[in-house]
């Protein structure tokens, strides 16, 4: 029964994540734009892009990263299929990072010397979120008994009345998750920087088309991880969700706008310790309690 | 029953057959027969008794009983024969000492205590058998190409030991065969004793001075676990009356208090093993052996005696919190601070050596969960990274006989260069970190057990190394699969008995992987149920047939459609005006020509061996010893 839910889940979040992702990420830019006084584009100025990029001759460097770029698609739909279907938190999130893994792969592939010095910024970033990811997952566990994203709806209260902390630290690194400044290591939105575009500096045409469909579904995915602590009772409550993931996608772009990147360093410093912090108290205070 | 007698006696047979036939010819026929042999057997006795209730089989037999002290006078005699000629001291002390107590041992207290039912086997033993007589001997077949290799490579005139060499490996199949399927633990001890002997061996083969000193620091650190053996040994004969393994767990399990020193003391051997912090030096030194040693000693052999030992011992880490407690804090720390170290080496070997350390320190933190779930994910940890790690050291092998180097950075567009060999160690190192690779999967089971005990450090130091554990593979993954120019393909010179082992471990990873969900049903979740009274199994059927469908997926990809592109190639973007777009090379500011190279990220001021490794030791040294003090309290 759950394993036709998860695959249908999958074709669902396959044909409407790229929708709500490309109006997001439209919204995003006109909403940027007016942060730093400009009109900004039209909404659906990310869809242009990505059909003039599907348009564009399929060349690459190595041959292989419009594949590598296909798998990442996959293991990403999958992952937000599990998800939207109520099926388990940890898979999600676990096939999310192998999204990742291909992503990385695909510009160490072509071998440039930008690509390949993003990717390994882009695989520190892995590294720098995924402890608070798997604490993130405990503390849901702690709170609602079990790893199931559907158990939200048998709660009398939203999560985030026992894990806020942890909904904190998952804050802080959902803007590495969605690659914002000042966390924007790998690559950024301005071509001209000491990385040239990083990972995605050898990718072009539809595999290029491919890294901005990820992307609107991952930003789906991760405010879908955000909305899940504000639900509860039934699916009425999905309404609270979807406020407050949209709130926390507003924060992210607030911070995107005012923040400098920082190196490295900082980076997996404070991400590693708000996990420990943030992640580490909630999950104490909800075990040992 | 003749089964496992002949999987012990067989083994032997092969090793003197080896000493015997001292020709490259006779040595290939030798090895390939036994080893084909020797897979099928267990073959046939796993398809008896997988899933299957715990049989045991009466046998006495005064030959062996008066064996084993004779065993043991003979692993003295050779640990001092090395220590003398080498000057080295304590290891001549520590062989006597432990010589002297299981002669004691043997004639004083084990005087009179039979053991009825001295054989058994059970599904635990079962998949042992199936991961020494396929994973150990498949290593066995490809040392015989690599030995070649090897001895090729080694000065002019340097002394040919290879007969020994695959003689001692059989021998330790063996000895390995005798651990997994003793009930009488006295037997089991002296299968112990060999293994540590055997590996010493194989270690200081060259018999440079390096390989002399790390084989020394390897009997070293055993020797005091098989101390701590014996103490075991001791404990359980005065507080029990008996040496049949299966009576000493449901005594214990029934009596706690008087099992905490012994449970201790066999917990400590089992981490001495399975190289924990403070021990894990032996095993990264072992890495100056032959490289078929390093995958023998991490995959199939050796470290996996150690979690053997302590996953047979879950059920009274359940009763007993004091050495409980220790396995899951040495374990949890173990696995952190090495998946830490593992990201500033660059050393192929050195990394794989420190994610063998951290792997095993997550399965001795599930043996010391003790629960049904922490047993389950116990043992398809043991299972995959048998698997994996082979395939790992074997490609690696044979990789540094190709290019020369077993440097990461020297793996370069292995892709292009080792095509075949790129693909096999891209599916090993996948399998080592990634969902859905069966890995993950059992680390995704680690956790939902650490949770439900409400294991609170575990969980951190698990979340922790998991992301220290995708940086230093994903980097590695990332070189190997760079394309630049046409460079030649260099992997046609490879024996086809390495390619033989290599095809088989490649086989068994994706087999293993996609058959994930079938192997739990039918065969670990019955030995849970059997062990604890209730199955169990964490991650859920339905979870593990997605993730084995998208196994069979990745797979595809990797073997079948990374090879024709449809896209169209062009130069790569470097800045400027490129001369040499092959070799990256581009006109600079002043006009001369810049290669453009990177390297890949190792983080030393953060991850460097220094102060980590001081603060591991220190920790687990204090664990260790608060855990004997409070058990000897206690008892």
């Amino acid at each position: 029964m759950s394993l036709i839910q998860t695959l249908l889940g999958t074709v669902l979040f396959a044909v409407l994540a790229p929708v709500v992702g490309c109006l997001l990420a439209g919204a995003d830019r006109i909403v940027s734009a007016r942060m730093q006084g400009r009109v900004g584009p039209p909404l659906l100025q990310p869809y242009y892009d990505v059909r003039k990029l599907l348009g564009k001759e399929d060349v690459s460097v190595s041959g292989v990263d419009g594949l590598y770029m296909t798998c990442a698609l996959v293991f990403t739909a999958f992952s937000g299929g599990f998800f939207f279907s109520g099926g388990n938190l940890l898979m999600s999130a676990f096939l999310i990072t192998m999204a990742a893994l291909f992503f990385i792969i695909a510009a160490y592939s072509s071998r440039s010397p930008f690509a390949e010095i993003g990717a390994g910024r882009e695989s520190l970033q892995v590294m720098a979120y995924e402890p608070m990811v798997i604490l993130m997952a405990v503390a849901f566990y702690l709170a609602t008994g079990t790893f199931q994203v559907a158990g939200v709806f048998d709660l009398r209260h939203p999560i985030v009345c026992t894990t806020w902390l942890a909904f904190i630290g998952f804050l802080f690194i959902l803007t590495i998750k969605l690659r914002k400044s000042p966390f924007d290591l790998s690559s950024s939105h301005h071509a001209h920087q000491e990385l040239v575009k990083g990972v995605t500096t050898e990718m072009s045409g539809r595999t290029l088309a491919k890294v901005e469909v990820m992307h609107w579904c991952e930003t789906v995915l991760f405010l879908g991880w955000t909305g899940m602590f504000f639900v509860w009772g039934g699916p009425a409550t999905l309404i609270v969700g979807v406020v407050f993931a949209l709130l926390a996608w507003f924060l992210e772009i607030l911070i995107d706008n005012n923040f400098a990147r920082v190196k490295w360093q900082a980076m997996l410093k404070s991400a590693w310790i708000v996990a420990l912090v943030c992640g580490g108290v909630n999950i104490a205070v909800l075990m040992l309690l | 029953m003749i089964l496992i007698d002949s999987l012990v006696v067989f083994p032997l047979i092969a090793a003197v057959l080896l000493l015997i036939g001292r020709t490259d010819a006779v040595r290939d026929v030798i090895v390939v027969a036994s080893a084909a042999i020797i897979a099928v057997l267990s073959i046939v006795l796993a398809a008896q008794y997988l899933g299957a209730p715990t049989t045991y089989f009466m046998f006495e037999s005064p030959v062996i009983d008066a064996l084993v002290p004779l065993i043991s006078i003979a692993i003295c005699a050779t640990i001092c024969a090395f220590g003398i000629k080498y000057k080295n001291v304590f290891a001549v002390v520590l062989a006597i000492v432990q010589l002297a107590g299981s002669l004691v041992f043997e004639f004083v207290f084990a005087h009179g205590i039979d053991v009825q039912l001295s054989l058994y086997v059970d599904t635990l033993s079962a998949i042992m058998a199936l991961i020494i007589g396929i994973i150990g001997s498949g290593i066995c077949v490809y040392a015989l190409g690599y030995m070649k290799d090897f001895q090729a490579h080694e000065p002019e005139g340097a002394r040919d030991r290879r007969p020994t060499f695959f003689a001692i490996m059989f021998l330790f199949l063996s000895a390995m065969y005798v651990i997994v399927f003793s009930n009488n633990m006295s037997w089991m001890f002296t299968g112990w004793e060999v293994t540590t002997l055997c590996s010493f061996l194989l270690i200081a083969y060259t018999r440079t001075d390096e390989a002399v000193r790390n084989a020394f620091r390897q009997i070293i650190m055993n020797i005091a676990g098989g101390i701590g053996f014996l103490v075991a040994l001791f404990a359980v004969v005065i507080c029990f009356g008996t040496l049949s393994f299966s009576e000493f767990i449901a005594l214990g399990s029934l009596f706690p208090s008087f099992a905490a020193l012994p449970v201790c003391a066999l917990a400590f051997a089992g981490l001495t093993k399975a190289a924990q912090m403070p021990f894990h030096t032996w095993l990264l030194g072992a890495m100056v052996a032959p490289t078929p040693t390093s995958a023998l000693l991490h995959s199939s052999t050796m470290v996996k005696a150690g979690v053997f030992l302590l996953i047979k011992l879950a059920p009274l880490f359940l009763v007993c919190p004091v050495p409980a407690v220790m396995c899951e804090l040495v374990g949890g720390v173990t696995f952190l601070l090495c998946s830490c170290m593992a990201i500033a080496q660059s050393n192929a070997k050195r990394v794989l050596a420190y994610s063998t350390i951290a792997n095993l320190g997550l399965i001795v933190a599930c043996a010391g969960v003790g629960t049904p779930e922490a047993v389950w994910a116990a043992i398809f940890l043991v299972i995959f990274h048998a698997i994996a790690k082979s395939l790992l050291f074997l490609c690696v092998g044979t990789a540094e006989h190709h290019i020369g180097s077993r440097n990461i950075e020297d793996m370069d567009l292995l892709f292009q260069r080792m095509p075949k060999l790129a693909r096999f160690m891209m599916l090993g190192i996948m399998c080592m970190f990634i969902a859905p690779f069966g890995m993950l999967i059992a680390k995704w089971a680690t956790l939902i057990s650490f949770v439900e005990t409400n294991s609170f450090v575990l969980i951190l130091l698990l979340a922790f190394g998991s992301g220290a554990t995708f940086m230093f593979w994903a980097k590695w993954l990332g070189k190997l699969t760079g394309i630049a120019g046409e460079p030649e393909d260099v992997e046609l010179t490879v024996h086809k008995s390495e390619w033989a082992a290599l095809y088989l471990m490649a086989g068994l990873i994706i087999a293993v992987c996609v058959l994930l969900p079938v192997i739990s049903s039918c065969i670990v979740e019955p030995y849970i149920a059997s062990m604890f009274g209730v199955p169990a199994q964490g991650v859920g059927q339905d979870n593990l047939w997605i993730a084995s469908v998208l196994v069979a997926f990745v797979a595809i990809v990797l073997f079948g459609g990374l090879r024709h592109s449809r896209q169209k190639k062009v130069d790569v973007y470097l800045s400027g005006v490129g001369t040499d777009f092959a070799t990256r090379t581009y006109v600079n500011s002043m006009g001369g020509q810049t290669q453009a190279t990177a390297r890949n990220l190792y983080l030393e001021p953060l991850f460097g061996e220094g102060r980590l490794k001081v603060a591991g030791e220190v920790i687990c040294t204090v664990l260790i010893v608060i855990a004997f003090i409070a058990s000897g309290v206690l008892f």
